[in-house]
Order: structure tokens, then C-alpha cells, then sequence
């Protein structure tokens, strides 16, 4: 089966600091992948070197077969979209601008129908039609957070990269954007995938399909989640105990974190 | 009426067609800023007209100035030469200057991700400055002609800021930040140097100098209008070929304009180069006008908000007229004594453009 991201032994540092060692993997359409890392493992760096934020030092990342740095920016933001942590502005911008941004590497200069249907579809997929018409600038952060999700999906690419897209998010507000990239990724019509960094691992392991666990830089663990969140891999890589309780009624399993682990 | 169909034959270029409620709803909305955007142009045709019809002259007034301009009365030499030679020109020049400063300030702010900064911040006037401080207190000047020679060196000196700001774009990580402390840097390097010749200067050449520095719209005559005009009118649609991207930087950032296909480095360079080069043709003649492309763009988002595809033109309508009414007001509230265009803009716009800001966020009791 095709492959829509290719990641081959990526290495990146900042200076002296090896922030990826060695990154191997591939996700395949219709795969949502969380990344799972303590702060500072890479997650958002892997995230960013995907996107071509930052350039990658050695090592190749494919989307489908084109090598992603020979891509131009506007043909790789047609195949990959980006959710970052937080975005902040000094302009003010209606909502449905913001969305509109997103159809940006479609868009010569004139605005088509069918990015406007599109917006007005994406609006309407994450119930954001009470503030279409409100300044950015003038929401939460929970909400500006579902606005830029939606400014992601709307862009229409093969692979979403969100960095913690529910870190802002009140509690049902984390469940319906998950189940609204899990419905979009896993319907087979779409040829989708996502790439997630998340720290919520009940989440992950809830919603994702397989789960990378980063750890000082190197893949730790990868699989589907009831193979990685064991509490062994947990202790190891959180510095955390957890009791694991395996196939509830809405997830694979539940991860209950009991307390740190301090070494003496 | 017809701003209402020509507002709709607009709204049709930037692209409409089908019904759907929240479309529509931004359709209708666009269709709105544009009607404003026309109807402040109409406003500032009008005010031009009116601006030609003021002045200190008793025997023209507005009545008789429209009937000279438009064929209907006869108008002696000196009528002629006040309402062509002197009116027109600093008229034309206030529109088109107000245009390309506004505009370059809308370019410069969302290119830069920054709300504080105008034409002035990357140190294009500083560079300005320091070469008409050349030609008046040392007499050195590119230009042998002396009627050039201020205008020349402000020209090259600032043309050697936006060299420095190509070689500062040629350098990959070069964020938006570093553009504003190196213009901030050039400023003060050229402001001790101004001072240090201030220091030794005349105090005819102190005057001039200080002349120099208020901006003014009397400067250039018809032929220099006729060549900024011709030369901003070839600049300034390009920088509507940039709104997207604008867009895009100005709203989040490197990394999200990054994500949407924006390369922030290069476009961030263009955008400045031809930002900076407009504010270099108008200061050049002008003097130092800077309130302008720091408020009109600010203005400009309260009407339509921060889509650069219309923030471009409304900020170049909004600064001609501003420009125009502070002028006009400077040389007609204690005419035959003009006060330059600089000062009345900072005393007129300062204070409303301090009202629109603030209308909004309440006062707490």
C-alpha cells in the first residue's frame, strides 16, 4: 500500500543538542498516529521537520513519493497541513478569513466557489457557525485553537500535523474535535492521515491508531496502543506508575496514572 | 446607487457566485467594505475639489476656482499660476504621497507581524535625514544642480538603508524582529550624525534643516509631482499581488504562514524592498511625514478589517485623505502662514486616531 508520510533516518539538532535521533517510521491513509513524548522529546521539533518549519539535518521525509525539500512550499502545504501549539495576532480577522486562509495554496488571488463551499462546510464540521463572524483576535484560546484545526482541514491536504491541538480545550470540547479528525481520517473516501503530538495519553489511546513513544530523541515504542501504553514503557519514559485497564466500553484501554517516580 | 453596483462588480472580481447562508453572509460582507471603500474615495475626490477652492488668495474661492478649472470664466496670470503651479500640485502630491506612505505602512506592518511599526521604523527617513543634512550643513551632495541637491542625496542615502535591509534579507534567519532593531540601529547611527553636524551648522542651515525635517507638501513642483505620481502608480498594484501572504504573516506568524505555503524569509524581503523604496520616491521630496503610515492602515482595519486585498486600497484612500485634510487645514486655519503637513497631521490625526482605537474598549468606571 502507498505510504503518505515516509520518515527515514531523521536526525536533527540545535547546536549541540540531538533533538531526533535516527527517526524511522511511515504512516499509511486513513492512519491517525499520536506522537507521545515527555516535554522537550522531539514531538513538536518531528512535527516542525515534517512541515519544513525547520530543516531536518540528515536523513529524507517523503510525502507520497515526492521528497519533501524539493517540494515547493505551496505544493507541500497542498499535501500537508499544520495545527500549531498556539497562535497569537495583533490584527483582528473575522473567523471564516482565518478558515479562508487555509485554501491559501489553492487560491491564486480570486476566492472560487468552491472555497468558499469549502469553508462554509468546514464551519459548519466543527460547529463554529456561532462565531463564523467574530474577530479572532476576540476568542479563547479554546476556541481560536478549533479555528485553526478547522483552518488545517480546510486546506484539504493528505496529512494533518496538529502539536497538542486540544491543550486549550475544555473536556468536551477535547472529545468532539478527536472524534470529529478521527471521523475525517478513518473514512476511506478521504485518503487522510494525521499526525498528532499530544500529552493526554487516554486520549491517544482512545483515539489513535498507532502510537510513536518518543524518548530523548529516538523512537522508544511504536504500535497500536495497547501494545505501547504498558506500564513498563510509562514508568520508562513518563517517570511515572500506571495501573492499565484493558478494553473498556469507549477505548482500547485506560491508563491511570498513580504517582512519580523519584530516583535516588 | 452607483457605488452599490460598482461595489457589486468588485465583490464579483474577488469571487462570489452561489448562495449558501454563511457564504453569503461573507459575501455580503465584503460587498460592504467595498461600498466603504468607494465611498471614501468619493469622499476624498470631493475634498480634493474642495482643497482646490481653499487657500489665502481673496479672489479664489471655491465657486470661481471651479469655474476657471472648468472653462467657464476667464483667469488671470496670477489665478492660473496659483491654481496649476501651487494648489494642483501639492494636492496631487497629498493624495499620491498619503497613498504610497499608508500603504507602505499596511505593507510594512503585516509583513512584519507588528502593529507598532510605520514607514519610518526601518530608518529609510533616518537615511533621508542624514543625507539632506549632508547637502545643507557641508554642502555635499550627489547632484551638482542646488535645487536637486537635498532631494538627491535624501534619495541616495535612503536607497542605501534599503540596500542594507536586501543584504539583511539575503540572510536566511533573519526574523521580523531583527528587520525593526537594525532599523532601529540605523536610525540612531544616523540621528547622532545629523546631530553631530546640527552641532557645527549655521543657524540658517539649522533652519533649513529643521525645515526639512517637519515635511512638507510645497516642495515639489508639478514636473516632481508628475514623476512621483508615475513612479508610485507603477509600484503600488504590485503590492496587492502580495494580500495573501500578508494575510498569512500578519495573522500568525513565521510558522503559520510557513503551513500555508508562505516562504516568510524571501516575501518578508520583497515586501520591505518595495515598501521601503516607496517611502524613499515620497520622503525624498517631502521631508519627514511619518503619522500617516502608522494610522492610516489602523483606520483602515476598523472599516475592513485585516484582509490585505482590501486593507491595501482602503489604507491608500484613508492616507490620501488624511493627508489632504491636514494640509489643508495647515495652510488655510492661519493662512497666509501654512504649517507644514507634518506637524498637522500628528496634531489632527494623533488625537482621533486615538479615538477610533479606544472607542471600542469601554472605560472602566
Amino acid at each position: 500500500m502507498s505510504q503518505i508520510l515516509r520518515v527515514q533516518d531523521v536526525n536533527f539538532s540545535w547546536g549541540k543538542n540531538h533533538v531526533l535521533r535516527d527517526i524511522n517510521f511511515n504512516i499509511a491513509p486513513n492512519e491517525l498516529v499520536a506522537v507521545l513524548g515527555v516535554n522537550g522529546a522531539g514531538k513538536s521539533t518531528l512535527i516542525k521537520c515534517i512541515n519544513r518549519i525547520i530543516k531536518h539535518d540528515s536523513g529524507e521525509i517523503r510525502i507520497f513519493s515526492d521528497i519533501i525539500n524539493q517540494l515547493s512550499l505551496i505544493d507541500l502545504s497542498k499535501q500537508v497541513s499544520y495545527v500549531p501549539q498556539s497562535v497569537r495576532t495583533s490584527f483582528s480577522m473575522d473567523v471564516f478569513d482565518v478558515i479562508l486562509l487555509g485554501r491559501r495554496p489553492h487560491i491564486n488571488w480570486r476566492i472560487s466557489e468552491s472555497d468558499r463551499n469549502k469553508v462554509s462546510d468546514t464551519i459548519r464540521y466543527f460547529s463554529l457557525e456561532d462565531f463564523a463572524f467574530r474577530k479572532f483576535d476576540k476568542l479563547s484560546g479554546g476556541e481560536r485553537q478549533r479555528v485553526i484545526i478547522a483552518k488545517a482541514v480546510a486546506q484539504d491536504s493528505s496529512l494533518l500535523l496538529m502539536d497538542e491541538p486540544t491543550s486549550d480545550l475544555d473536556l468536551k470540547n477535547q472529545l468532539e474535535v478527536m472524534k470529529n479528525i478521527k471521523k475525517l481520517v478513518s473514512n476511506p473516501d478521504n485518503q487522510k492521515s494525521a499526525l498528532i503530538a499530544i500529552h493526554d495519553i487516554n486520549i491517544a489511546a482512545r483515539f489513535a491508531d498507532r502510537i510513536l513513544l518518543l524518548h530523548e530523541g529516538k523512537i522508544f515504542a511504536s504500535g497500536n496502543p495497547s501494545e505501547v501504553l504498558n506500564a513498563s514503557n510509562i514508568a520508562k519514559v513518563f517517570s511515572v506508575t500506571a495501573e492499565i485497564q484493558k478494553e473498556t466500553k469507549i477505548s482500547p484501554l485506560r491508563i491511570i496514572v498513580k504517582d512519580e517516580i523519584i530516583e535516588v | 446607487m452607483i457605488l452599490i453596483c460598482v461595489a457589486n462588480s468588485f465583490v464579483n472580481l474577488l469571487g462570489v457566485d452561489y448562495i449558501d447562508s454563511i457564504s453569503q453572509r461573507h459575501v455580503e460582507s465584503s460587498k460592504f467594505q467595498i461600498f466603504l471603500i468607494l465611498a471614501l474615495s468619493v469622499v476624498t475626490f470631493l475634498f480634493a475639489i474642495f482643497a482646490m477652492g481653499s487657500g489665502s488668495s481673496s479672489n479664489l474661492d471655491l465657486y470661481s476656482t471651479m469655474k476657471i478649472i472648468f472653462g467657464l470664466e476667464p483667469a488671470s496670470e496670477l489665478q492660473s499660476a496659483i491654481i496649476w503651479e501651487l494648489r494642483f500640485p501639492r494636492i496631487l502630491m497629498a493624495i499620491i504621497g498619503g497613498a504610497g506612505l499608508a500603504t507602505s505602512g499596511a505593507l510594512m506592518q503585516g509583513c512584519l507581524g507588528n502593529p507598532l511599526v510605520s514607514p519610518l521604523t526601518l530608518g529609510v527617513a533616518s537615511g533621508a535625514a542624514l543625507g539632506a543634512a549632508f547637502a545643507i550643513v557641508l554642502g555635499v551632495s550627489v547632484a551638482s544642480n542646488s535645487d536637486i541637491a537635498i532631494v538627491a542625496n535624501a534619495f541616495l542615502f535612503s536607497l542605501i538603508v534599503v540596500a542594507i535591509i536586501i543584504q539583511l534579507g539575503n540572510m536566511r534567519s533573519i526574523s521580523s524582529e531583527s528587520y525593526i532593531l537594525v532599523g532601529i540601529a540605523i536610525t540612531f547611527i544616523a540621528g547622532a550624525i545629523v546631530s553631530t553636524m546640527q552641532y557645527f551648522a549655521t543657524d540658517a542651515q539649522l533652519s533649513q534643516l529643521a525645515h526639512w525635517s517637519f515635511g512638507s507638501l510645497s516642495r515639489p513642483d508639478l514636473v516632481d509631482t508628475m514623476w512621483i505620481t508615475v513612479a508610485l502608480i507603477s509600484l503600488m498594484p504590485s503590492a496587492l499581488k502580495w494580500s495573501w501572504d500578508l494575510n498569512a504573516l500578519s495573522l500568525g506568524g513565521d510558522d503559520f504562514a510557513i503551513s500555508t505555503g508562505v516562504d516568510p524569509a524571501s516575501t518578508r524581503k520583497k515586501i520591505l524592498i518595495l515598501s521601503a523604496l516607496m517611502t524613499s520616491i515620497i520622503i525624498a521630496f517631502t521631508g519627514l511625514i511619518g503619522f500617516v503610515g502608522l494610522a492610516a492602515p489602523h483606520m483602515s482595519r476598523l472599516i475592513v478589517g485585516n484582509d490585505y486585498r482590501k486593507l491595501i486600497p482602503c489604507s491608500a484612500i484613508f492616507g490620501s485623505l488624511l493627508t489632504l485634510f491636514a494640509d489643508t487645514i495647515g495652510r488655510t486655519l492661519f493662512a497666509p502662514i501654512i504649517i507644514p503637513v507634518g506637524i498637522m497631521l500628528s496634531i489632527i490625526g494623533g488625537p482621533f486616531f486615538m479615538y477610533l482605537l479606544l472607542k471600542d474598549k469601554g472605560v472602566k468606571s
